[in-house]
């Protein structure tokens, strides 16, 4: 009798850490954590920044008083469906190829009046949700055809395997030889062959209730590693991101990501 | 003679060609720039074994791979006092850190912090006893992992100045003395 005791104790005490124990798959982990928090709240905090970003997009601002409806982001002004799977890409009116975040950027600039040194970041990060909201389930159609973006994506190539700092990081180092592997709590990403991984920017983050798009992310990848990060719309994150992207391409948008 | 001579200098040279070619070339440079004086200051200070690294994508092919060994061999220091082992209490403070060793975020072992699975399973390293080698090659590894696992994401800890030889040999001791916890208490996995 005792030992039928003791079994059903230990039966017990294994399906309470079964149901305590975190989703080992980081995918669906995330998709328990949402789900929760929409139990609880009702909402989820990042439709908290695709509204505010959205009042953003709509309000006249700025030295010219203009909103940025007119902003064009690949698919002609005002076309604002899907348009984060195709980004980034070469534009003719600033002669660069721009990511989610510069062409943005751009737009506060020129439709906005805006100078560079006033634009908040937390509102580039706000409207960069409401966008991705409004590119949700598209497909990323990202292909570099251009020159400029091909010669840039060579150059982000080059990026993502260049080792240097104290630590002799890139970021293929974890990302393309320790695929699935852990050191912390989750496996490092395949950025190669899931098209997930850059289908899921900007993303909100649970772990540190932060809204970050690719560009925050990659700048954390160089810090953690004890690099200084490159400036927040430089030329290297973008090249990164173009790189990144156009490995996801055929992936479908899963926006705003919601991730650990 | 002669002619094996020539041959031999031709190909000297053709290999010194291929392994000076610097990775970093003008247009990455500009691109790199535009990324911030800090960025570009630590990433346009790329040493010559990164570079090689970079560019073979970490799987270094055969013709450079002996020198390679030999040039992260030769520049390893020991501590002052010669001793490769020291204090296994001040080793596990360093293994145990973030901001130091850092090294439980790869390695299982640690009995004080869940192990990652990035490099090989450390526990129970001390059953390999102390002998004179053992220390040697333990020390050497952690001193400067790619003078024998080439280009691996392991930091080359005394290399790259990030611990000074006596704390590498502290981290020795951590490993390898028979009183350590990390011999003697169960390590920590997931």
């Amino acid at each position: 009798m005792s030992r039928l005791w003791r079994l059903a104790a230990a039966a017990l005490a294994f399906l309470a850490l079964l149901a305590f124990a975190q989703e080992d798959d980081p995918y669906k982990e995330a998709e328990k954590q949402k789900r929760q928090l929409l139990e609880q709240s009702g909402v989820l905090p990042s439709d908290l920044f695709v509204e505010q970003g959205e009042r953003l997009f709509k309000t006249k601002r700025g030295p010219k008083q203009a909103s940025l409806e007119a902003c064009d982001f690949g698919r002609g002004p005002g076309k604002l469906e899907g348009v984060v799977g195709r980004l980034p890409r070469y534009f003719f009116d600033t002669r660069r190829v721009e990511d989610l975040d510069s062409r943005i950027r751009t737009c506060m600039i020129q439709l906005q009046g805006f100078k560079p040194e006033e634009i908040r970041r937390s509102d580039v990060v706000a409207i960069a949700f409401y966008l991705a909201s409004l590119s949700n389930e598209r497909p990323v159609t990202v292909t570099p055809l251009m020159p400029q973006e091909r010669a840039l994506y060579a150059l982000g190539e080059k990026l993502f395997y260049l080792r240097a700092g104290p630590r002799d990081m890139s970021c293929a180092t974890c990302h393309v030889t320790y695929v699935g592997r852990r050191a912390g709590v989750l496996p490092y990403s395949d950025l190669l062959n899931d098209k997930r991984v850059a289908s899921h920017w900007p993303a909100y983050r649970y772990s540190n209730d932060q809204a970050w798009t690719m560009a925050d992310r990659i700048r954390a990848c160089y810090s953690v590693l004890g690099m200084p990060a490159p400036d927040f719309y430089s030329e290297p994150i973008i090249a990164l991101t173009l790189f990144l992207n156009a490995q996801a391409r055929g992936g479908r948008m899963d926006l705003p990501g919601f991730i650990r | 003679m002669r002619h094996l001579y020539l041959l031999l200098f031709a190909l000297l040279v053709s290999v010194s060609a291929q392994t000076s070619t610097p990775y970093i070339t003008p247009e990455l440079q500009r691109l790199i720039q535009s990324g911030g004086k800090s960025y570009s200051d630590t990433l346009l200070k790329q040493a010559a074994d990164q570079a090689l690294c970079s560019r073979y994508r970490n799987r270094l092919p055969p013709e450079v791979l002996g020198s390679f060994i030999e040039e992260q061999r030769k520049a390893i220091k020991y501590p002052a006092d010669g001793r490769l082992m020291g204090d296994w209490k001040r080793g596990e403070a360093i293994y145990n850190t973030l901001a130091r060793g850092n090294c439980f975020s790869c390695h299982v072992g640690s009995p004080l912090n869940i192990g990652g699975n990035v490099g090989p399973s450390l526990e129970k390293y001390g059953q390999r006893g102390t002998s004179e080698a053992i220390q040697r090659y333990t020390y050497e590894v952690i001193y400067n992992a790619w003078a024998y696992f080439p280009c691996t994401v392991m930091y080359r800890f005394g290399h790259n100045g990030l611990l000074k030889p006596e704390e590498i040999a502290d981290v020795v001791a951590y490993l390898l003395d028979p009183a350590s916890d990390f011999n003697t208490k169960p390590a920590l996995r997931r």
